[in-house]
């Protein structure tokens, strides 16, 4: 269906799942990322997982609510997740708008994020 | 910062939107069909003249008086039922160019080029220096109001309001240079002008609806115009049927927003608002439609207009409630939308459809 170059990439390190957004995603590609994603956790029984949103324009209520079920679904299946790359406009648009990421960690780039995992609960820099 | 929300409010910004609503579509969909049917009778192809017709008084209805939308809805249909006789296709792509100036030249008869390309001349040569200075600078070289409102010690919003008068100026130049004949009557320029810049006040004092009743010539020219759908004068028309439209609605506006020199948050707050809105309309209504304008006074701001003919909101106040679930977990995000708006009207009925007008304010980054 998608002929252009990819929307999204997901990579597997060791035991984590790393998920790079492209480009802003409408509702039915985001759907079909959490799709894709969760599969993926399944598959490779992964501890963990970094999703960066760096490239997302805007993080609006329906792409947080696919942030925190894609974070509900990966700890159901024994994986953290840890977001990375939310614009500081983003950020500050999220929380105007009432959505916070609902607890999931953020970190600022993908070497914190995976700082953070490795590193355990302590290094948690929420911001919600 | 306050948001605002009252039936008041709702009226304001409904205007066009909600003239449009009920009866008075009725009507003007009666005088439409009345214009018609005299022309072509019962042929099968009426009916689709009748949409076609009521498609393009509601793309133009935001920048038309409201007292002007009969006379220019039969005016249009006229026009179309005389363009289909003639089956004169030069015209509609000229239609289409007037609309977009910028629109990418497609390969064509060189005698047509040639032919745009005099009247384009002729059009910039009417114009007077600073006017044709200021869009060449923009429109040609790409500079963008910021950049050029530093240059000349003034602001943005100021440099968009004069791009936009110079445009509705070159366009009506334009348009008349394509067309053989002489405007018939001294008024004729100014009316054409003041609908070319869907400058309201002005078309009531020129008494603009008379005008286009009387007027052959007038009314030939004026739809190229307005009609279409196009962007004209910083009010841009954005059909929303799927979720495609949604990503492509929220870069169009910030993209228009971006020209005022908002900042990014600012940018972000508008283009997530918009998107809440668009899902709105993708998810209850099916499809609707955006407009929007950027606004010049008290200082550059956008208000974008959500409106659908869906099912409409029984309890508008429950969706305003932080909360309330609709879909999916979700609200209609209404409240957080009123939250990151610096102003916002909502009026809905249910059976007929649900208008959202939300309007943000450029921050002045001096204070
Ligand atoms: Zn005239």
């Amino acid at each position: 269906m998608n002929s252009g170059p990819a929307l999204v990439s997901i990579l597997r390190q060791g035991s984590t799942l790393i998920a790079s957004i492209h480009t802003a995603l409408d509702d039915s590609e985001l759907v079909r990322f959490r799709t894709d994603l969760v599969g993926q956790i399944g598959e490779h029984r992964c501890r963990g997982v970094i999703i960066d949103v760096a490239a997302l324009d805007v993080i609006d209520s329906f792409a947080a609510l696919t942030l925190r079920t894609i974070a509900e679904m990966a700890r159901l299946r024994g994986a953290r997740t840890v977001i990375v790359g939310i614009q500081p406009e983003v950020a500050f648009t999220m929380v105007r708008l009432g959505m916070g990421t609902g607890g999931i960690p953020t970190a600022l780039d993908l070497e914190e994020g995976l700082a953070l995992l490795t590193g355990g609960a302590d290094g948690d820099r929420r911001r919600s | 910062m306050t948001p605002s929300q009252s039936a008041e409010d709702a009226d304001l910004a409904g205007d066009s939107g909600r003239r449009l609503a009920g009866e008075d579509l009725t009507e003007l969909l009666a005088i439409v069909r009345r214009v018609v049917g005299a022309r072509v009778g019962s042929l099968p192809i009426a009916e689709d003249l009748v949409q076609e017709t009521l498609t393009r008084v509601l793309a133009a209805a935001p920048s038309v008086d409201p007292g002007l939308l009969e006379p220019y809805a039969i005016v249009t249909a006229k026009n179309l039922v005389a363009s289909m006789w003639r089956d004169d296709d030069r015209k509609r792509r000229n239609q289409h160019r007037a609309a977009d100036l910028r629109a990418p030249e497609s390969p064509e008869a060189q005698a047509l080029i040639d032919e745009e390309r005099s009247a384009m001349a002729s059009a910039l040569g009417r114009l007077d220096e600073h006017e044709r200075a200021l869009l060449i600078e923009h429109e040609l070289r790409g500079t963008d109001t910021r950049t050029i409102a530093e240059e000349e010690g003034t602001t943005p919003g100021a440099v968009a309001a004069r791009l936009s008068r110079s445009r509705a100026r070159l366009r009506v130049e334009y348009v008349l240079g394509l067309d053989s004949g002489d405007p018939p009557t001294d008024r004729c320029r100014p009316v054409l002008l003041a609908l070319s810049s869907a400058d309201r006040r002005r078309q009531r004092e020129l008494d603009a609806a008379t005008h286009l009743f009387n007027c052959d010539f007038c009314g030939r020219l004026s739809e190229p115009l307005l009609a279409r759908g196009q962007r004209q004068d910083g009010v841009l028309r954005i059909p929303i049927a799927a979720d495609p439209d949604i990503v492509k609605a929220r870069g169009s506006v910030r993209e228009l927003a971006g020209r005022l020199g908002f900042s990014r948050t600012d940018l972000t707050v508008l283009a997530t608002a918009v998107s809440e809105l668009c899902r709105n309309i993708v998810r209850f209504a099916g499809s609707g439609e955006l407009l929007v304008e950027l606004l010049e006074e008290p200082r550059p701001g956008v208000r974008v207009t959500a409106r659908d003919r869906g099912p409409g909101i029984a309890d508008l106040e429950a969706a305003l409630r932080d909360g309330v679930s609709t879909y999916g977990g979700l609200g209609l995000g209404l409240p957080g939308v009123r939250r990151l708006m610096d102003e916002f009207a909502i009026t809905s009925e249910p059976g007929a459809g649900t208008t959202v007008t939300i309007t943000i304010w450029g921050k002045d980054p001096t204070t």
